[in-house]
C-alpha cells in the first residue's frame, strides 16, 4: 500500500531523513519509533504530501507522491500532531468541509458525516463549536477529519501526546480497530505506546532507518531500541 | 463543487465574519465618508478626485491588516498543514484567499460608490474620471491584496506580514523618488515602478494599457511568487 524507495529529505544543508526504503502491507499498522529528531515527523510529512522527498520514491496505493501528488494524497488520511482544526467551525461543518476538499461528492457528504461521527463517538458534539471541544473529543475530531473521506491510508503523527490515560487507552482500542480495514503508519517516542499498538516497528534515528521488527517475534522493544540506539 | 468553490466558500465566510473585516469597512467607510463630505462642502465641485487619492493612501494603510492573516494564522494555528495535505493545488488555495480578501475591498468600493450616486442625483459629474478612479482602485486593491498575500505566506507572524507589506507598498508609492539621483535608462525603471504614478491617469479619464498591464502584471507575479513559496517544501 505505500511504498519508499531510497527515501531522502534535505533541508538546505540539514539531513533530516536519509534513504529510507520501506514498505507497509494493506491493512497494516506501522510504528515509526524514534528519539525527538530522528525523522520520524518529516517522514510522516513526506507520506502525506506535505513535504516533498529531495531524492527517493514513495508511492500511495500504487500513485508516485511527487508525479501524482493529488491521487496519492487523496487516498491518504493525515492527524497532525497538535490537532490543529479551525476552532471558529463546527464539528459538522469542519468534516464537511474536509469531506468536500478531498473529493467526496456533495450529495455522499452528510452520510459520510454522519458516518464517521458515529464510528468515532463525536455525533453528539456535532453542532458544537470546535473551541469548545475537550482535548478527548477535539482528538477524536481529528481523527475523524482524516477519516470521512474514506482513505486507505491513515497517517497519525504522536497520536497520544497529551492525552490522559483514559484517552490513550481510548486512542489505542480505535488504532487497532482499524487495522485490518486501513492501514496506518503511526509515529511515537513512547516504547509502551507503539509495543500495544502496532503490527510492526520501525526504529529511526537521527533521520536513517535502523530496523523494522514484527512485534509478534520482538518480545521486549526496550531492549532492541536501547541496543539499537 | 470544485475544490476552488470549497475553499473560497470557507475563505470568503472567515473574510466577511472576521472583526478584523467589520473594523477595517468601519475606518474604510468612515474616513471615506468624511473626506467625500469635506470635499464637497469646500469645493462644490462634482467629482471625486480628492476622494480616490484618499482611498488610494487608505488602501495602502488598510490592505495590510486584511491579507497579514491569510496564510500567517493558519500556519501558526497548524490547519495550513490540513490544506496542503488535501488533494487541492497550491494555486487554488492561494486564489481562494486572495480572491476572498479582494471581495472585502471590492465591497468597501462598492458602499464607496454612494458618493458617486449623490453626484449624480445632485449634479452632473463627468462619469469617466469617476468610472477611472473606481477601475484603478479596483487594479490597485488587487496589486496590494496579491503581495499581501504574498508576505502572509512566508511567516507565521502576522504583524510581521503586516508590517513588511505596508513598507513594501510604501516603497512601491514612493519608487519614483529616487529617479532624480540615477542616471538614464535606469531612472525610467523606478519611474515605471511608482504605484501612484500609474494610478493618477485613471484618476483623470485616462486609461493607459501600460497602467493596467503594471497592476495586472504586478498582481500575477505576487499570486505566483505566493504559489511557489507554497509548493516549496
Amino acid at each position: 500500500m505505500v511504498e519508499l524507495r531510497k527515501v531522502t529529505k534535505r533541508y538546505g544543508p540539514h539531513l533530516a531523513v536519509r534513504d529510507v526504503t520501506l514498505s507497509v502491507a494493506e491493512g497494516e499498522v506501522l510504528g515509526l519509533l524514534g528519539p525527538n529528531g530522528s525523522g520520524k515527523t518529516t517522514l510522516l510529512r513526506m507520506l502525506t504530501g506535505a513535504h516533498t522527498p529531495t531524492s527517493g520514491q514513495l508511492t500511495v496505493a500504487g500513485f508516485d507522491s511527487v508525479r501524482q501528488p493529488l491521487e496519492a494524497r487523496r487516498r491518504v488520511g493525515y492527524v497532525p500532531e497538535s490537532h490543529p482544526l479551525y476552532d471558529h467551525m463546527r464539528v459538522r461543518e469542519l468534516l464537511s468541509f474536509m469531506a468536500a476538499l478531498r473529493g467526496v461528492e456533495r450529495r455522499a457528504i452528510p452520510g459520510a458525516v454522519g458516518e464517521v461521527a458515529e464510528s468515532l463517538a463525536v455525533k453528539d458534539v456535532l453542532e458544537v463549536p470546535i473551541r469548545h471541544l475537550s482535548r478527548g473529543y477535539r482528538q477524536r475530531v481529528a481523527i475523524a477529519q482524516a477519516l470521512v473521506h474514506r482513505p486507505p491510508v491513515l497517517v497519525l503523527d504522536e497520536p497520544t501526546n497529551g492525552l490522559d490515560p483514559r484517552q490513550i487507552i481510548e486512542t489505542r482500542n480505535l488504532i487497532r480497530g482499524l487495522a485490518g480495514r486501513c492501514t496506518v503508519i503511526m509515529s511515537s517516542h513512547i516504547l509502551s505506546e507503539i509495543a500495544r499498538t502496532v503490527d510492526r516497528v520501525a526504529i529511526l534515528l537521527r533521520g536513517g532507518l535502523l530496523t523494522v521488527r514484527s512485534m509478534a517475534e520482538t518480545p521486549d522493544l526496550e531492549a532492541l531500541f536501547l541496543s539499537l540506539a | 463543487m470544485s475544490a476552488l468553490g470549497v475553499l473560497l466558500r470557507k475563505e470568503l465566510h472567515a473574510a466577511f465574519t472576521s472583526p478584523v473585516a467589520w473594523a477595517v469597512s468601519g475606518v474604510f467607510l468612515l474616513v471615506a465618508g468624511y473626506t467625500f463630505s469635506l470635499s464637497l462642502f469646500m469645493s462644490k465641485v462634482a467629482n471625486l478626485t480628492y476622494v480616490f487619492h484618499q482611498v488610494y493612501i487608505l488602501l495602502v494603510l488598510l490592505v495590510p491588516v486584511i491579507t497579514m492573516r491569510s496564510f500567517a494564522e493558519e500556519r501558526k494555528a497548524g490547519t495550513l498543514e490540513l490544506l496542503l495535505t488535501a488533494p487541492v493545488r497550491e494555486i487554488w488555495v492561494v486564489l481562494a484567499k486572495y480572491l476572498s480578501c479582494l471581495a472585502l475591498v471590492a465591497v468597501m468600493l462598492l458602499a464607496s460608490t454612494s458618493y458617486a450616486a449623490v453626484l449624480a442625483l445632485y449634479g452632473e459629474p463627468d462619469l469617466a474620471p469617476i468610472a477611472g478612479g473606481y477601475l484603478a482602485l479596483l487594479l490597485l486593491a488587487s496589486l496590494l491584496v496579491g503581495v499581501g498575500t504574498l508576505w502572509s505566506s512566508v511567516t507565521e507572524n502576522q504583524v510581521v506580514a503586516a508590517s513588511a507589506s505596508l513598507g513594501t507598498f510604501l516603497m512601491l508609492w514612493f519608487a519614483d523618488s529616487v529617479a532624480y539621483i540615477l542616471p538614464a535608462p535606469v531612472d525610467l525603471f523606478f519611474v515605471n515602478l511608482s504605484l501612484l504614478g500609474h494610478f493618477a491617469p485613471f484618476v483623470s479619464g485616462s486609461v493607459f494599457l501600460s497602467d493596467v498591464g503594471y497592476y495586472l502584471t504586478g498582481t500575477l507575479l505576487a499570486l505566483f511568487l505566493t504559489t511557489r513559496a507554497l509548493a516549496d517544501r
